[in-house]
């Protein structure tokens, strides 16, 4: 009796809720529903500038092409990016069911709290951000969405045929004869309630994390963006997920449901479902892979899921949908690990290379790192560009924080971790998320990582203007400090030019941003140049260094990778080999959590020529800056807590960004 | 609402009531239906649950099943029909921490679209705004120009040259063009009216408080930030204000909803808790457990099984 009352329970209590809405909101559809107060114009703005850019490939054409307009204000035809957004593209909250999350916490308290507003956190403590965030996408995890729920399927759309709209007529005139509606429609229901499964309950909870974002959504202040998370691991335990990005508003965004692993755990047909929804609404949508380094080998195969070889279609789909990729999270770094790039002092960096994701994990081999760390996949994106003819890993880079406890934190002195569990407390460093098969712990909290964020250069704070920079890739990771860097490379660029007050200018006018593609040279003899200025987070450490990482592909098929020092702090000299070999030193005092900026530059700048050019050979370019040592967040918790943890817990961390790449490709 | 009167909406709002109402529909549900539920072992398929898989496939992929997807779609529903109907007899659903945690979320759903189902009046709206004006008052603004002396190319002497650039602009007043003085700076040297925490995002906190209490009209400085030293004219001061509520409505309206939320959560677990009596197992380490309970809404389960995606 008991479980049959549970079983008819949910209907009922569905439509007395259907009852109750209908009674009081006979004329507006769910989707308008709190709609936030636009800022027309502004938006509209974005949107026109956008319209007429399209089709001239980079941002840089686009500037060009108007400051070439003869006007006397020199302001005019100035519309390229002026400022960075800085956000947290992957936010999971109540509405993500995962296995034990225990957060209450739902999408109105992730923006809440973005926003710098002070919250409560689901473990009781009171939370607020140093500075609030620009912008956030709540990325709940699709295939939980989406769980069967005859609870909440008080969908009017499921009431589009005769009888239902009788209802809503009595519903409509209230008193008895609502009641008698909601009476009829319990059995109706109970009778067919299969009509109530799956889509439209996914659909009803759907429409309320877009009607969330709608509400939360303050063009020129704060974007709330829709999106979720496709959480494909097949293996099973190998992560291939990936977080969704609409541009667009609810309007759009509820003409589909989110595309789940359910559906199927291949990216390509996440691709085709991505393909679906710009078709069928006219709008924009984007991908983006994180935890390469939880994929054991997978995320940047040479294969495809069937284990064919990729082909040209594949290259043009995967370089169309996933722009980005998130690879600094807090499941650590997927920069770089040190047994791919042995020279690189910076490389050993927050690493989570024990497996994949499964409990307990199956064990990485080295011979898969090359396929999980962005670095790597870059270097393997020339050599399949050379193969198929179109880069499949021309990827720009970006950071986000992936937390599962509503609260996008990155400070390393304000972190509330990952899990709800993870907040702070005396105890939270020592739990153990993942186990090794010989039962000992493969991932505990205490190797998370306070990161990351997005940094995205833009003259907006609207989803069109943020999404159209992400887009094309003028987009930046940090690990968590905000430090400010702007990259453009060309063919004429001299060191004069760093001091220009029209620095901004002339860098679009005679080279290409951050995730931009150079043109072959006219010139013979030219090699690539390149301009950066770099400023410390205004609240927080010094720089130590800003460097140039170079990949290419040589004559050979084989490929390379070189780091080049092109500004150091402190007067350190740059050997003819490019490299500054002087550490920075540290300033740390672990017992204290302090540090000071007795070391380190607040700004930095750098003019650099590529030494060792070949035009026949493909090659990207990114930027690193790397900031001083500041402590970690298990510093600040073993002085705040009085605690002390083993030695083998990290004290210091050296936070850094990385700039997404500028190409070079003799085809081009 | 012109359709209920007052008196209904406020009665239909009250969670006693509709829990009351609930167990009466059960009550009639059961006299009138008999067991069907799941555990019946009849599983009747109808055009209404073929529709209904074939219109989540439509969903997904934008084109409907071909006949031997349809069939798949059905053989898997009727797997999941034997798997939770097995499943719910043999008691797997009770102690399982994602269902209890679902099914918590289920009424704390319904609580919430109870509280959100009928817009706010413009009394209540009046009343927030007038009682919360803090939470609308927009900050006080600051326009200014600002030329940066940037110590590591100075050698010591950026305070010297930093007064002697005041000196120079203050008798040159508003008017001084200053592109090309100071040092090159990633940063605007004309900023139009902008918040303290604008300010303070890209000049550093300690700046944005210096420039905010600044006179307009005048050359001043140096202040410094997080970069160096900088002279300052601030052309434009605006004060806060509170923009009418006309303006703010969406946003006032959002907030009375998430307020009313709040409360109608409480206040259904208050009137629930009444119907309960919870206690706690008195044992040697209890009163210090018992002192760590934070006070919340409702328990959480702790030694939940971990996932780290």
């Amino acid at each position: 009796m008991n479980r049959l009352a549970n079983s008819t329970l949910t209907s009922v209590l569905a439509v007395l809720l259907m009852a109750t809405w209908s009674c009081n909101k006979p004329e507006q559809a769910p989707s308008t529903v709190g709609q936030a107060p636009a800022a027309p114009d502004a938006a509209t703005r974005a949107a026109d500038e956008n319209v007429k850019c399209e089709g001239l490939g980079d941002f840089a054409n686009c500037a060009v092409e108007k400051s070439t307009l003869a006007e006397y204000s020199p302001a005019v035809g100035q519309n390229f990016p002026n400022r960075v957004y800085w956000g947290d593209t992957h936010n999971h909250t109540s509405f993500s069911f995962d296995a034990g999350f225990g957060n209450p916490l739902g999408p109105e308290i992730a923006y809440r709290f973005a926003r710098g507003e002070e919250v409560t956190s689901s473990q009781g403590l009171r939370a607020k951000l140093s500075r609030p965030l620009d912008f956030l996408v709540v990325s709940d995890h699709a295939e939980f969405i989406g769980m069967p729920d005859l609870l909440r399927a008080n969908d009017p759309q499921l009431l589009k045929n005769e009888t239902a709209a009788r209802w809503a007529k009595m519903l409509h005139a209230g008193g008895e004869e609502a009641t008698k509606a909601g009476i009829e429609a319990v059995l109706a229901i109970f009778k067919r309630n299969e009509v109530f499964k799956d889509p439209k309950v996914t659909r009803t909870i759907w429409e309320k994390v877009t009607s969330i974002a709608t509400q939360y959504n303050d063009p020129g202040h704060f974007t709330a963006f829709n999106g979720f998370e496709w959480t494909s691991a097949p293996g099973p335990g190998n992560n291939l997920h990936r977080v969704v990005i609409f541009r667009d508003g609810a309007q759009r965004a509820n003409q589909v449901l989110p595309f789940s692993a359910f559906d199927s755990e291949n990216p390509e047909d996440l691709w085709k479902y991505l393909a679906g929804y710009e078709r069928k609404t006219g709008g924009q949508i984007l991908a983006i892979p994180h935890n390469g380094n939880l994929s054991n080998g997978m995320m940047f195969a040479l294969a495809d899921m069937s284990g064919n070889p990729l082909t040209r279609q594949y290259a043009e789909n995967r370089a169309r949908w996933e722009p980005l990729t998130e690879v600094t999270q807090t499941k650590g770094d997927s920069e770089t690990h040190p047994y791919l790039s042995p020279d690189d002092e910076f490389a050993n960096f927050e690493r989570w290379d024990f497996g994949n994701m499964m409990n307990p994990v199956v064990p990485k081999q080295p011979d898969m790192l090359q396929h999980e760390y962005a670095r790597s996949a870059l270097k393997l994106g020339l050599k399949l560009e050379k193969q198929l003819g179109v880069n499949p890993y021309k990827f720009g880079m970006i950071g986000s924080t992936d937390t599962h406890n509503s609260l996008s934190t990155v400070d390393e002195d304000n972190f509330f971790g990952k899990m709800p569990t993870s907040e702070p407390s005396p105890e939270r460093w020592k739990e153990v998320f993942l186990f090794k098969a010989d039962k000992t712990p493969a991932a505990a909290a205490w190797q998370t990582q306070a990161a990351g964020l997005v940094a995205v250069w833009a003259r907006e704070n609207t989803r069109e203007g943020i999404f159209d920079s992400m887009k094309r890739k003028e987009v930046y990771a940090s690990t968590g400090p905000r430090i400010t860097v702007r990259v453009f490379a060309g063919w004429d660029f001299n060191a004069g030019d760093l001091d220009r007050p029209d620095f901004a200018a002339e860098g679009y006018k005679r080279g290409v941003p951050m995730g931009g593609t150079l043109a072959k040279s006219a010139a013979s003899g030219a090699a690539p140049t390149i301009m950066i200025r770099a400023l410390r987070d205004p609240d927080g450490a010094n720089l130590d260094r800003v460097q140039i990482i170079k990949g290419w592909l040589d004559a050979k098929a084989e490929l390379h990778e070189k780091i080049y020092d092109v500004a150091v702090s402190g007067g350190r000299k740059i050997g003819s080999d490019g490299r500054c070999k002087t550490s920075v030193g540290s300033t740390v005092d672990i017992p204290n959590a302090t540090y000071t900026n007795a070391i380190g530059a607040p700004l930095l700048s750098g003019w650099w020529k590529d030494p060792d050019f070949n035009p026949q050979e493909r090659a990207f370019y990114y930027v690193r800056v790397i900031q001083i040592p500041t402590p970690r967040w298990t510093a600040y918790d073993q002085k705040r807590f009085g605690i002390k943890m083993p030695n083998y817990i990290p004290m210091t961390v050296t936070d850094r960004v990385y700039t997404s790449p500028v190409w070079y490709s003799p085809a081009q | 609402m012109p359709d209920i009167p007052n008196k209904l909406r406020r009665w239909i709002r009250e969670p006693l009531v509709q829990f009351m109402a609930i167990g009466l529909v059960l009550y009639l549900l059961f006299a009138w239906h008999g067991d069907t539920g799941p555990n019946s072992y009849r599983i009747v398929i109808t055009q209404g649950q073929v529709d209904a898989l074939a219109a989540s496939f439509v969903g997904v992929w934008q084109r409907p099943p071909n006949e031997q997807e349809l069939k798949s779609l059905v053989d898997d529903f009727v797997r999941e029909e034997i798997a939770t109907r097995e499943a719910m007899r043999m008691g797997l659903d009770r102690d399982d921490v994602v269902i209890r945690r679902r099914l918590r979320q289920k009424v704390e759903f319904l609580t919430e679209d109870i509280s959100t189902a009928s817009p706010p009046t413009d009394a209540e709206l009046q009343a927030y705004y007038n009682q919360h004006p803090d939470k609308f008052r927009t900050e006080p603004a600051m326009a200014f120009r600002q030329v940066f002396l940037n110590p590591s190319r100075r050698h010591g002497e950026t305070v010297h040259d930093a007064k002697l650039l005041l000196a120079r602009l203050s008798t040159t007043g508003a008017s001084a063009d200053i592109k090309t003085l100071g040092d090159p700076l990633m940063l605007p040297s004309e900023m139009p009216l902008s918040s303290r925490s604008e300010v303070a995002r890209l000049f550093g906190n300690g700046f944005a408080d210096e420039v905010m209490k600044l006179t307009p009209g005048r050359w001043s400085g140096p202040i410094e930030s997080a970069y160096g030293l900088h002279v300052v004219f601030a052309t434009e001061r605006a004060e806060g204000r509170l923009p009418s509520l006309a303006q703010l409505r969406p946003i006032v309206e959002r907030e009375v909803l998430s307020d009313r939320e709040t409360h109608d959560l409480d206040a259904m677990y208050d009137q629930l808790l009444k119907r309960y009596q919870a206690t706690m197992e008195a044992h040697d380490s209890g009163t210090a457990a018992a002192a760590q309970v934070r006070s919340m809404p409702a328990t959480k389960t702790v030694n939940a099984p971990k996932d780290v995606d």
